[in-house]
């Protein structure tokens, strides 16, 4: 199936940057999927705007948790605000960089939901 | 003679192709597809009858409301009730929201208690925590043992706190167990309780009467029993829907309106307000003649085989937990199971590469599946058209699970 092709099951069976980060500098948010009651949570190290540690925890199907591996590892380095500039799509597109059949979409873009819900609350950008 | 293969053939979209392969539709309890008599009744209703009804003295008019008065003999036949007490409705869920602002509102109150299930779906659960929050009524959930029946001596217990209601589904959307209403109702009658059955999925696979289990409400909707979807039903005990006050209120449901007040239509008008699906309600007639055509007694000894036909083969699959009863006595419609170690959601992808549709995710049930320590199942459902080669093409696409994921 090109769904699960190498890349994702990968990201998938050794998940990256998975775990919790504390701390004053540290941003976080949940969300779930509620098509199945998955859950995913996100947390981000800020040093001056800009995302220094990601870690996030969660259960998942195969594309959340290849999703969230692969966005965890992209947004490190980046500053929030071009994550705020960019729309879902488009932080999809960069930040996970596989894409999925119509009734995937939400398993795909939870990880970005999270992401997205963080930055309409925190006041680090 | 009952056979699933010539049924096939009254159902066009069954001969689709999904990903080049030849369509295994096995999420009937989702909703079930519709033969061509239901497809064709409800085009020759907009082609030949449309009209609006109960209004306006012209021969057009009249014929429709006549279609959809007919078709409310049609269920009232069905189910044994009387004509009077069918309210068309849009589904399920819609019927059971009727019932619990009508009835709930004005006869809940601090301090009374409303008993459902752990197993119910959503829109038997939903409606009553809402209610019950805004009357200040206790809702108190009947679990279920080991095997996924109902804990009846748990349901004995809870009764003696005297409840108004006890709301619970005939057939569980999940585990596939079929309730004993007649039994249940007896005892919540007898603890002073009115009595609501959610019959989603029972109509469409077994004879219901209401008469006989003589419960207060029965809830269902048409587009899982091979009718059109925007079309349900709610039956209720006259004597307890004349008490009732309107859910929906405007027009086609009115005696008189005055500037500052109305008085509310007989019985079924009164919960019937706006200009109703006819064509849904014709549709719904026509998807129960191709039943009664067919025979209930069959339909029901066609779905225990497949019943028992799927639970026999997913049992003897490896990493795989079937959920609910292992008894197809006891169970109809479906039958959902757990992939060991992957996402149902992954299982569902991979199926539907090989054709097969399954419903993935809680299937409305979160509270069942959080008891159950899962968050998401596989489930397939069937129908009249469901085939043994159906369930034969499941397991084999369940075989490339493995290929995919190596467990």
């Amino acid at each position: 199936m090109d769904l699960y092709r190498e890349e994702v099951m990968d990201h998938y069976e050794h998940p990256r940057n998975q775990g919790e980060l504390v701390g004053d500098d540290v941003i976080y948010d949940h969300e779930v999927n509620a098509s199945c009651g998955d859950s995913v949570q996100f947390y981000l190290r800020i040093v001056n705007g800009k995302i220094v540690e990601v870690k996030w925890t969660g259960v998942g199907c195969a594309i959340t948790t290849a999703s969230a591996s692969k966005l965890s590892e992209y947004l490190q380095g980046q500053t929030l605000r071009e994550i705020k500039d960019m729309s879902e799509e488009e932080l999809a597109q960069k930040g996970i960089g596989f894409e999925v059949n119509p009734g995937r979409i939400k398993c795909l873009m939870l990880p970005i939901k999270v992401v997205k819900k963080i930055l309409t609350h925190t006041s680090k950008i | 003679m009952f056979d699933p293969n010539v049924i096939r053939k009254d159902f066009p979209i069954l001969s689709k192709l999904i990903n080049d392969k030849k369509l295994v539709y096995l999420d009937s309890g989702a909703t079930s597809q519709k033969p061509s008599q239901v497809i064709e009744a409800e085009s020759n209703f907009y082609q030949k009858f449309n009209a609006n009804v109960h209004r306006g003295a012209h021969a057009l008019g009249d014929e429709a409301t006549q279609m959809l008065e007919s078709a409310r003999q049609s269920v009232a036949r069905f189910i044994g009730g009387k004509e009077k007490e069918i309210i068309f409705v849009r589904n399920t869920t819609e019927a059971i929201n009727l019932v619990a602002y009508s009835w709930g509102m004005d006869n809940l109150k601090s301090g009374d208690v409303v008993i459902s299930t752990i197993m119910e779906h959503h829109g038997n659960m939903v409606p009553w925590q809402q209610v019950c929050k805004k009357t200040g009524a206790k809702l108190e959930l009947i679990k279920i043992d080991s095997e996924g029946k109902l804990d009846q001596s748990y349901f004995k217990e809870k009764l003696k706190l005297k409840p108004k209601l006890v709301a619970f589904t005939h057939v569980s959307n999940t585990l596939g167990t079929i309730n004993p209403v007649k039994e249940m109702t007896k005892l919540a009658h007898k603890a002073g309780a009115l009595v609501l059955i959610d019959g989603a999925q029972a109509v469409p696979h077994m004879k219901v009467n209401v008469t006989e289990i003589e419960c207060d409400f029965y809830v269902f909707s048409g587009h899982k029993m091979l009718g059109p979807m925007g079309i349900g039903v709610l039956w209720g005990r006259q004597e307890i829907l004349e008490k009732m006050s309107p859910f929906i209120t405007g027009g086609g449901m009115i005696n008189e309106v005055f500037e500052d007040h109305a008085t509310w239509a007989e019985l079924p008008d009164k919960f019937e307000a706006g200009t109703p699906n006819v064509a849904g309600a014709v549709g719904l007639a026509s998807a129960i003649e191709y039943l009664e055509k067919l025979g209930m007694e069959n339909v029901r000894k066609h779905d225990m085989e497949i019943v028992g036909y799927t639970l026999d083969k997913l049992c003897k699959v490896r990493n795989l937990a079937v959920l609910g009863p292992k008894d197809a006595d006891i169970r109809s419609g479906s039958v959902a199971f757990e992939y060991k170690g992957v996402h149902a959601h992954d299982v569902a992808t991979i199926l539907d590469s090989e054709g097969v549709a399954v419903r993935s995710g809680h299937h409305c049930t979160m509270p069942l599946h959080k008891s159950l320590g899962l968050s998401a199942s596989i489930r397939a459902s069937f129908n009249v058209y469901t085939t043994k080669s159906d369930i034969d093409s499941l397991v084999k696409a369940i075989g490339k699970v493995k290929q995919v994921f190596g467990k």
